[in-house]
Order: C-alpha cells, then structure tokens, then sequence
C-alpha cells in the first residue's frame, strides 16, 4: 500500500485569484526517493508544505491527503510532528538552540520524552550522523553543511516514516551538498525512509531518484520513473537546463539510447554514439587588456592575532574589462581576499591596488563611489526598506540589462533567490562601479536564474565592467569567466585563462570536462561537448 | 573534567549557595577571611598562577573600597589621626577592610560560579525549574550573538554600498540606525523559519520535558549531604550568637566556645573543598600516568 496518497488536490492561496496547485494526483510507496523539480513559481514548496500539516500554507484546498491511509488533517498531532519529518532550505535559520545535543533532543523534548529514552536516541543519532566530535559545539559553530546535516539529524531522531526536504542544499557548497544527498540516500535505503525531496541541482540527486515528480504552473507535468521522465524532462525547455550535463548532452541528440544520468554514464554514451576523429575544436587564444583593475601583491591577512593565516602571500591581479573568477574550497580566502579588496578588512602586509592606486589613498569612501562594488554572499542584508519601489528608489535603473518594475511593490525578502539576487545587483551597480566584486553570486539560484545572471554579467562586460567572482560552482565559473585562480589556504595557486583552467584540473572542472577527458581535448562546456559530437558523428 | 565541575550541576550550584551564601550575610572577620581565602585559592587552582587576567582589577577594588570606609564614617572610640578636621578611626578602618574582604570574596566566588556553569549547565537548572524557561535561555544564547554577526554582515555590505558618504561620526551614526533597522526587518522574516522548524518538530503538541546529559549519581547525592551539614553548622554558630562581633563603637567579640571553634572548622571545609577536589583530582592523574 502507498504510504502517502494525494488524490486531486487544488489549492488557492488566501487572497489569491488563480490556483497554486490545480488537480494534482500521485502516490508514494514506503522506501521510495522522489525528486520535485520544476521552475520557480511552480508550486514545489507550496505542494511540499501542504504534506506537512504543521506549517501548511494559509489558504483552501480541495482534494485528498492520505497519509498511511488516513487524511492528513485526522492525523492526531504527535504521528503527525513525528511521522513526517521536514527540512527547508536555511540552513542557519532552521536551528533553535545553542549547543548541539540540545538542538538534537529538541524535537523529543517537544513530544515530552523522558530523560533517559532522549538520551538513548539522542547518542544513536550522533552516533549514526558521526556528530560525536561536534556534540559538545556551539551550532554557530559548525560549517553550512554541518549545520544542514544537524538540521536532518534533529528531525530523524523523531523516527519519521516520511521526510520531506525542499531544497536542502541549495545554500550549501558543491562538495557539502553530494554529502548531503547521499545521507539521505543512506538513510533512504537503511531505514527505508520514504523522501520527497525539492531540488534544483539535479546532478547529484537525479542519479540516487527512484521517481521523478515535475510541476509546471501547479499542474502535474509529469511523475513516473526517474529514468523515463528523465528523457521527457531532456527535451522540454522548462526542466532542461536543470538536468544533469550527460542528460542533457543527450537531449541535444536524437539518439536512440538509455538515457545517461552520471559522468560514467555520459561518458559511455559519448564513446558508443561518437568517433573522436576531430580531438579538439580550434579556439582563439584569450589576451587581455594591460589595464590593472586589481592586484594583489604578498598580501597576509588574518583574523585574529594567535590565529592562522587567512590570506598568505596571496598575489595575483585582474585586468580591465575581464571577468575573473575565484574558485577554491571552504576556508580558501576567498570571501576574504573580496573583503580585503574593498577595504572592509585591512590586512598586515602587502598591498592592494585599485585601478593602479593604493587602498589607502581612497579618502572619504572615495573607493565605494563610480569605482569599487562588492555583491555579498547575502543578499539580504542589502535591504534596508519594506518595499522593493523604496529600495530602489533614486537607483537609476534605465541602464540595467534586466527589468525589476513588475515586482516592485513586494517586500525585497519576498521576492525569489534570483529576484533577490538582481534586486541586489541593481543597487549594488547603483554607485556606477567600473570594478564588481561578487561572492558566491548564484547561490540558491536555480538554473535558469543562473544562466541569466551569467548573460546580465557578461552584459556588463561589455559596459566596460571588470568582474570579479567568487564561488564554489565550477559550472558558473566555466560559462562565465576569462581567467579563473584557485585558492588554497589563502594562496592563489594557479591562475590561468578559463580554457586552459579546466582543461587542466582533473577534480576541479566541469562534469563535461570529466566526461570527455582523454576522449577529446579541452573540451569543458555544453556547447563545446555538443559541436564536437557533431563534428564526429558515426 | 575534573573537581567542581565534574559533579552535577545542582550539587555544584548547592555547593556555591552555601560557601558564597554564608560568606553574604556574616561580618565575623574570620568567616570572611576563611572566604577569601577559599574563593582565591579555588580561583587559581581553576585559571592557575598565570591566569591573572582579571584578578588584578578585583585586588585594586579590595583597596579602594577598604580604603573609602575609614574617610566617610567616622565612628568609633579609637582615633588614629585627624584628616581635614574629621577623625580617622581603628573601628572604621577595621569595618572597612571587612566589608570589602566580604564583596571581593564573593565576587571571587562568582568568578569560579561563572567558569564552571557553563550554558548549558545554568540550562539544566533551569530546565528543573521550568522547561520553558530553559527552550528560552537556550535560544538567546543562539540569538544574542547571532544578531551580533548579522549587524556586523550588514554594515559591511552596506558599506561597501557607500551607505556612509564620509569620514565623519553623524553619518557612522545615520548609518548605524540604517542597518539596526536592517537588522530587526531581517531578524523578524527569519524568525518565520525558525517559528516553522520547531512546529514542525512538534513544538506545543504536549507537555514539554527538558533534556540534559547530566545524572546525580551517588558522588552527587553525597557531595551536596556534605554542603548542607557543613552549612548547616556555620548557620548554628551564627544563629547561636558564638559568632557575634561588633565593630562599633568599640571592636567586641564573643568569646571562643566549643560551638565557635566547631562553625570555623566547619566553613574552613567548605571554603577549602573545591581547591582540594581539585588538586585531588590533578595529583590522581599525576599518579595514573606515572604508572603507566
């Protein structure tokens, strides 16, 4: 028997005219992992918070939810909190108390256990989440992937049979966020946890999905088995760009084939449908301007005195008119080589030079006016009013490549990750700087807010804007930059123009590039993968 | 882990009420010294010879403070000199350094209080009280220094903005106020996450308990007996009169009975205790690894 039946449920929204959710039926069986996708606006969370009644949207539905085979709204209220689990996708927000283990027991203290049952399962929980090391910690303690796994743990410790997870790894870096899924793909085929999870980073969830659920304007698209919707998702504009690179190599194709799913997959799709009689597609070598917009030379940083370095003889510098990204793991410098860039950390030595002038010589905020903009990683702490028309208003906005006026009487924090990010963008380009620095930009982005962030980005290139980017999305990093450098412990250790940056690492690059290594040359994009494939088809 | 702290926390809070609480409410000035001298030695014996930070302030404000009394009051039947007409007495002088031998004490006591309960120490105790309480102690010890960070994020991002035109403290504080209110628009909106995630953990579907991972075992049971017997006797002799003193106008104190002799020994213990616990527990290890 299914354990989670919804039979034609439509909802609206309080005070809403059109339907959130129109008529929407599938079912779910114990141990099942189903993956939601769909565009923004689609409905996922809305439908993924109606299976909670606890947090349920305000508003009207008609239609079923069964859970275990009783409506959802019968459900006495312990099962109800225990039995379905949910995780959103603020990591930070999510947690409520001050010390690990209290966060753990939380929720059994809620249900009123006592002592000695919470503190058998709150030590199996640790236990099987290998949190011995940080029970004793602060949570504010602990990394963004540390604090979303303590989020998964706090709410498996109430043994649910159900855990629904919307977006859990949106706000996570690349290499937290596969830890995370294969947690709860762990946890799916160890305890038979059924899951529901929202995602926009299909890479590394698709692969692990038994079934595919996709909404488009509240209505069902689809939901069937991963690699059947797979192939239906491969060719429809709307879900594409969020697939997995082989997937989506294959979409481009109208081959006769299983649908591939990892970069092994990938690869041996490529191998079977393709020669490699043409290795490599002919490229301009990339020059830039002689013009410094930044440098960096023996710059050391650190945060506090009897603490370790968090920049160290870090040099490198960026020119006019380039986009150059930054990438590198957790604790790299990157965010502080930025913040050491726009003065708001002074490091101890070394300099740092703006367009050829020292930091120091930027008297009276001078920097941050028509020449230094930094784009933090939180977007929100750039909002300072109730509406978006107040945030922007005096903010010229004729020149933008992209069009805010529709939402402009919303409340900025209640406008999308990607509405966000370009309300942000707006007021950070409002000083007119010839220099943007950008940290972590597309964060919590999904993949069609990314690709055009990357298009407006680029647009403003061509402005004469020199781009500087930090991030962990080596993705973003292949389809927008000119030249990349890897951090490493506060050093830039190699620095090179994009082309030659991917084709050269072997762990940090593009899943194309992993895919295609060996086979063909320097091939580390989409586009590129797919004019050589059509160069050597058989 | 070791001495004080390795106890439950209510025995460690029972063992701090006794030894700071008498220390409160006598002015017998060998219960204050006997005080003194626990509260410092458990002191250094906690932070160690070195650890001085802190400890200086409080030595320079035993000064000041004993110092004071003899120049403001002037009672007493022995002068011991005359300043700007008014007499400087003996029992003014002697008051003095008792009263501030008792606040220095007790302050020492609190240093070692705060040290050894830890946040979620205090939450335990709390948490006996009112379960509710503790969920709320616990959360503002997550929240004070969160909304501290967060005005520091956003008055950089803001900075980097240009949100301050100069160089000047009119426009740092215009500034400041953009990003307070910045700060409690942010702290109101993320709340509804945090509000969610703990209904959907179940918050309020039924009573409360609240979790610590602390037992009281019998070393408990035993420790907090002892506190309250050695207490106890030190409240007899005060009760009692056997440790009378008065300072004014001449100094009198009730003559040494056996009940007197056994109240000091008695709070002689309790001020000691925890110093030995603790080097107990020291010389233990020292013994344990010499023999391995």
């Amino acid at each position: 028997m299914a354990l989670l039946e919804i039979e034609n449920l439509t909802f609206t929204y309080n005070a809403a005219h059109t339907n959130a959710l129109e008529n929407i039926s599938f079912s779910v069986g114990r141990g099942e992992f189903v993956c939601v996708c769909g565009p923004t606006g689609s409905g996922k969370t809305t439908l993924i918070r109606l299976l909670k009644r606890e947090i349920s949207p305000a508003g009207s539905y008609s239609g079923r939810i069964l859970f275990d085979g009783q409506d959802i709204r019968q459900i006495d209220e312990r099962t109800a909190a225990a039995k379905i689990g949910y995780v959103c996708q603020k990591p930070e927000q999510q947690i409520v108390c001050d010390k690990v283990w209290h966060e753990l027991a939380f929720g059994l203290e809620n249900l009123g256990l006592p002592n000695e049952a919470i503190r058998r399962r709150v030590s199996e929980m640790a236990c099987y989440f290998g949190m011995e090391d940080m029970f004793d910690k602060r949570t504010d303690e602990l990394s963004g992937g540390q604090k979303q796994l303590l989020n998964l743990a706090s709410v498996m410790i109430m043994q649910p049979d159900v855990l629904l997870l919307d977006e859990p790894t949106a706000q996570l870096d690349p290499i937290a966020a596969a830890e995370f899924i294969s947690t709860v793909h762990r946890l799916k085929t160890e305890l038979s946890l059924t899951v529901i999870m929202i995602e926009h980073r299909l890479e590394d969830a698709l692969p692990l999905s038994d079934k595919v659920l996709a909404l488009e304007n509240g209505r069902l698209k689809l939901f069937g088995p991963a690699r059947a919707a797979a192939a239906e998702l491969a060719v429809s504009p709307a879900f594409r760009d969020a697939l997995p690179s082989a997937l989506r190599l294959w979409g481009r194709f109208d081959i006769k084939s299983e649908p591939p799913f990892t970069v092994g997959e990938g690869r041996a799709f490529i191998e079977s449908s393709f020669s490699n009689r043409v290795r490599a597609l002919t490229r301009e070598a990339y020059s830039h301007s002689d013009a410094p917009a930044l440098e960096f030379k023996n710059v050391y940083f650190r945060y506090d005195r009897n603490g370790a370095d968090a920049l160290k003889n870090l040099s490198f510098t960026v020119y006019e008119g380039e986009i150059f990204c930054i990438l590198g793991g957790n604790g790299s410098g990157k965010s502080t080589c930025l913040s050491a860039a726009s003065a708001l950390v002074k490091p101890y030595a070394g300099q740092i030079r703006v367009f050829g002038k020292k930091l120091k010589d930027y008297k009276n905020q001078t920097l941050y006016r028509n020449c230094l903009s930094l784009l933090p990683q939180d977007a929100q702490t750039l909002f300072l009013h109730n509406t978006l028309r107040e945030e922007l208003d005096g903010v010229d906005t004729q020149d933008l490549p992209f069009d805010l006026t529709p939402y402009y009487s919303q409340h900025p924090y209640d406008l999308s990750g990607g509405q966000q990010q370009l309300a942000a963008l707006a007021k950070v380009l409002d000083t007119k700087p010839r220099l943007l620095l950008l940290d972590e930009p597309t964060k919590g982005l999904d993949a069609r807010a990314k690709h055009e962030f990357v298009r407006i980005i680029k647009a403003l290139r061509s402005h004469g804007v020199s781009v500087v980017c930090v991030t962990h999305d080596v993705e973003l990093a292949c389809l927008m930059a000119d030249r990349c450098a890897m951090f490493f412990r506060g050093e830039a250790v190699s620095c090179a123009p994009a082309a030659g940056f991917f084709a050269d690492s072997s762990f940090y690059t593009t899943a194309i590039s992993r895919m295609t290594r060996g086979y063909y040359e320097g091939v580390s994009t989409l586009d590129e993968a797919e004019r050589i494939c059509r160069l050597n088809v058989k | 882990m070791q001495g004080l702290a390795f106890y439950n926390p209510i025995a460690a809070a029972v063992y701090f009420i006794c030894a700071a609480g008498v220390a409160m409410f006598t002015m017998n000035p060998l219960l204050l010294a006997l005080s003194c001298a626990g509260a410092l030695s458990f002191d250094i014996a906690l932070r160690g010879l070195r650890g001085r930070q802190g400890r200086l302030p409080l030595f320079i404000l035993f000064a000041v403070m004993a110092l004071i009394n003899p120049l403001t009051h002037h009672n007493g039947a022995t002068v011991l000199f005359v300043m700007n007409d008014n007499p400087v007495t003996l029992e003014a002088f002697i008051y003095g350094l008792n009263a501030s031998a008792m606040i220095i004490g007790v302050l020492f006591w609190f240093r070692s209080f705060s040290r050894i309960m830890t946040s979620d120490r205090l939450l335990y105790l709390f948490g006996r009280l009112s379960p509710k309480a503790a969920l709320i102690l616990s959360m503002a010890l997550r929240y004070v220094p969160l909304f501290g960070r967060q005005a520091k994020r956003i008055n950089s991002a803001q900075k980097a903005l240009g949100l301050y035109k100069d160089d000047n403290a009119i426009d740092a504080l215009r500034g400041g106020l953009h990003v307070f209110s910045a700060l409690v628009t942010w702290a109101l909106e993320n709340g509804i996450t945090t509000a969610d995630s703990m209904s959907a953990r179940g918050y309020g579907v039924s009573r409360r308990t609240s979790y610590a991972p602390f037992r009281f075992g019998r070393a408990d049971a035993c420790l907090t007996l002892l506190c309250v017997l050695l207490a106890g006797a030190v409240c007899a002799g005060l009760a009692s009169g056997a440790l009378a003193f008065r300072y004014y106008p001449r100094i009198v104190s009730a003559p040494l009975s056996p009940l007197a002799c056994v109240s000091y020994a008695a709070y002689a213990c309790l001020a000691a205790l925890p110093t030995i616990l603790e080097i107990g527990e020291s010389l233990k290890w020292r013994c344990l690894k010499s023999k391995t």
